[in-house]
């Protein structure tokens, strides 16, 4: 067993092992920043950073291969090897305590980046004044929904991720007493009103049928966004209810009747449901005097929980979030002439580690140094005191 | 030889097939974090508040479309769209103050257009005026070099049509170029103050038939109303009327 773990142990205890992995990450790295500019900066991270393997897909095949480690074997590695030094090659003494501390900083902060990649969460919502918010949307991510709007107090809603959606599947739910088949889905499109001598639309209830949806390339653009588009057909057990067109690009709700209920079929940016509310009390944009240039943008929010036990303003303005409820909202935006505004909402359990593992690094740097600084100052006043017991000529 | 033999206890014990449980548990974390962007899920949600009236242009052209409906009919073709079959309260789709096929609407049924001529305006000697249509308020041959020729278009229709967002992406549409995010509305568009109007200009090239096609259009909300003034045409035609066109906007006023 030994035989087997020594050489395994030697590998990852290697400083070899440090360099290289540190070079692989430049080159990763200088990759990625090339490579933005077919991809833009979040198909990049996905690709190169957010990934175990860079692949490469074979063309015109669906096969991929990977060709080169992402962020996550790096890192990782990087992980396993400094712990592994770590633990293996520093002596557990009051005088290297100041290196132990800096290195544990370091796994620290590498374990931070980890956990942020896997819990963090970045939405916005865009509230106008005098409006209520109970949800924050997806950037990128849409959802298909069907809400009953049945009772008046609330709206049941089963939420499809656009993943699935994708799979162009039939699609059960327990909480749907139909079925939803995706029969067409763009993940990019354009939304067209149908010409007069056009083929029948997919679409067979619903606004769709007047329209056509056109695929278009997906775009990576950091400025632009995907509209995906998809035709779905709800089915109940007495047979099919339609065929309707679905996107974040129709704004009109469209509705059907089922076993007495109104049903509500939509496909827009994913929400995140909160169990309080944001109201947008005030939005400010302050310009220099003669000026348009902004000075300060700020939001006057009322924050009210459900259960009543919170029920306060809060200012929010550039680099002074409000953290409520695990989440912290940044000031991000603004929209309809200054009258509403955007909030970027974060939610990372491991936003602190960064702050932790940082001083730490600084405490075992100044600790370190400081025994250098003392063995420095022992040895001179030594030599001092050599240099004064010596005889005068 | 290790320094502390007992570290290298630790070390074997770290890496020991049991110690592998460990492993198996970060990877499940990490597989559940990726599988969490597939789960369908159920929940319970407070009513969304109903979708707000549209508002007049003028008060709501900075962006953001009313909750009533986003941008559609970004065709590269606009032609004849018959809007009678679209639902009650449903902004008007492709209503494009089109280089072509807008003049006159198919059967009876013509778009609402803005009533009456409430905006006046002073053409250059070299555009020529030809007939409006139906729907258009003003219409133009804006000629370049070599009998190459724009089409000046000038059109009003009630409410805000949708939104500045929305028009732009549908002009970005009309000459082939993708939708821009709201995000980058802003940058896309250029606001310009001529006798008490806040027009939206918007300069975007892209490409009709495989030809270069430039667009050069300004939105102007007016009373309620908004007007759209819009010369498409081959780029170089364009480039060279764009200082008449600027000039151009300056001389719109109310009647």
């Amino acid at each position: 067993m030994k035989s087997f773990f020594l050489p395994l142990k030697n590998f990852f205890v290697s400083l070899q092992l440090t360099v290289a992995l540190l070079i692989l990450s430049l080159v990763l790295v200088f990759v990625a920043t090339l490579d933005q500019v077919n991809l833009g900066i979040w198909a990049v991270q996905a690709k190169y950073f957010h990934s175990f393997f860079v692949m490469w897909h074979l063309p015109d095949t669906s096969v991929s291969l990977p060709v080169f480690p992402g962020g996550y074997v790096i890192g990782g590695l990087l992980l396993i090897n400094l712990t592994a030094a770590h633990i293996y090659r520093f002596a557990l003494t009051w005088r290297k305590l100041g290196i132990q501390l800096a290195h544990a900083g370091l796994i620290l902060l590498l374990l931070g980046e980890l956990f942020t990649g896997i819990w963090a969460k970045e939405t916005f919502m865009r509230i106008d004044q005098g409006d209520t918010k109970h949800y924050s949307e997806a950037f990128r991510a849409n959802e298909l929904v069907l809400i009953d709007h049945s009772d008046p107090k609330f709206d049941e809603v089963v939420a499809i991720p656009e993943a699935v959606v994708a799979d162009q599947k039939s699609i059960q739910h327990p909480k749907l007493p139909f079925s939803v088949t995706v029969k067409e889905y763009f993940p990019n499109s354009s939304l067209q009103m149908r010409g007069p001598g056009a083929a029948p639309s997919p679409a067979t209830a619903g606004i769709g049928a007047q329209l056509a949806a056109l695929p278009l390339p997906v775009t990576y653009k950091p400025d632009e966004n995907n509209l995906p588009a998809a035709f779905v057909e709800v089915s109940s057990p007495e047979g099919s209810l339609g065929t309707w067109l679905v996107s974040p690009g129709l704004g009109m709700p469209q509705t059907f009747q089922y076993g007495g209920k109104t049903w509500e079929i939509a496909m827009r940016a994913q929400r995140q449901y909160y169990p309080f509310s944001l109201t947008l009390e005030k939005f400010s944009h302050d310009r220099y005097m003669g000026t348009d240039i902004p000075k300060n943008f700020s939001s006057r929010i009322r924050v009210r929980s459900d259960d009543g036990h919170v029920d306060r303003e809060a200012l929010i303005y550039m680099n002074s979030p409000l953290r409520f409820a695990g989440l912290t909202f940044y000031q991000s935006g603004f929209d309809k002439n200054d009258t509403a505004t955007v909030l970027q909402v974060v939610h990372n359990p491991s936003w602190q580690i960064p702050y932790i593992a940082c001083v730490m690094m600084g405490a075992g740097l100044v600790i370190q140094f400081g025994f250098s600084l003392g063995t420095f100052f022992r040895k001179r006043k030594a030599l001092a005191a050599a240099a004064a017991s010596m005889p005068t000529s | 030889m290790l320094p502390f033999p007992g570290v290298e206890h630790v070390l074997t014990h770290m890496l020991s097939p049991r110690r592998y449980s460990t492993l198996t548990l970060v990877a499940s974390v990490l597989l559940a974090a990726g599988c969490r962007d597939r789960e369908i899920v159920s929940y319970r949600a407070p009513k969304d508040p109903a979708p707000a009236a549209m508002p007049a242009a003028g008060s709501g052209m900075s962006g953001k479309l009313p909750d009533g409906h986003p941008p559609i009919g970004q065709s590269t073709n606009p032609g004849p769209v018959d809007t009678t079959q679209l639902p009650e309260g449903h902004p008007p789709i492709g209503q494009a103050a089109g280089a072509g096929g807008m003049g006159a609407m198919p059967g009876g049924d013509a778009l609402p257009t803005a009533a009456g001529s409430a905006l006046v305006w002073a053409a250059p000697a070299d555009w020529q005026a030809k007939p409006a249509g139906m729907i258009r308020k003003g219409s133009y041959n804006v000629p370049g070099d070599n009998g190459a020729v724009a089409d000046l278009s000038i059109t009003a229709f009630p409410g805000d049509t949708g939104g500045l967002f929305a028009n732009v992406n549908r002009w970005r549409g009309q000459i082939g170029l993708p939708p821009i995010a709201e995000s980058a509305l802003d940058a896309n568009i250029e606001r310009l103050d001529a006798n008490g109007f806040n027009m939206v200009v918007v300069d975007a090239t892209g490409t009709n038939n495989g030809q270069p096609t430039r667009l050069l259009g300004a939105i102007v909300p007016f009373q309620g109303q908004t007007w759209f003034f819009k010369l498409v045409g081959p780029a170089p035609v364009v480039a060279k009327q764009q200082a008449a066109f600027r000039t151009f906007l300056t001389t719109v006023k109310a009647r």
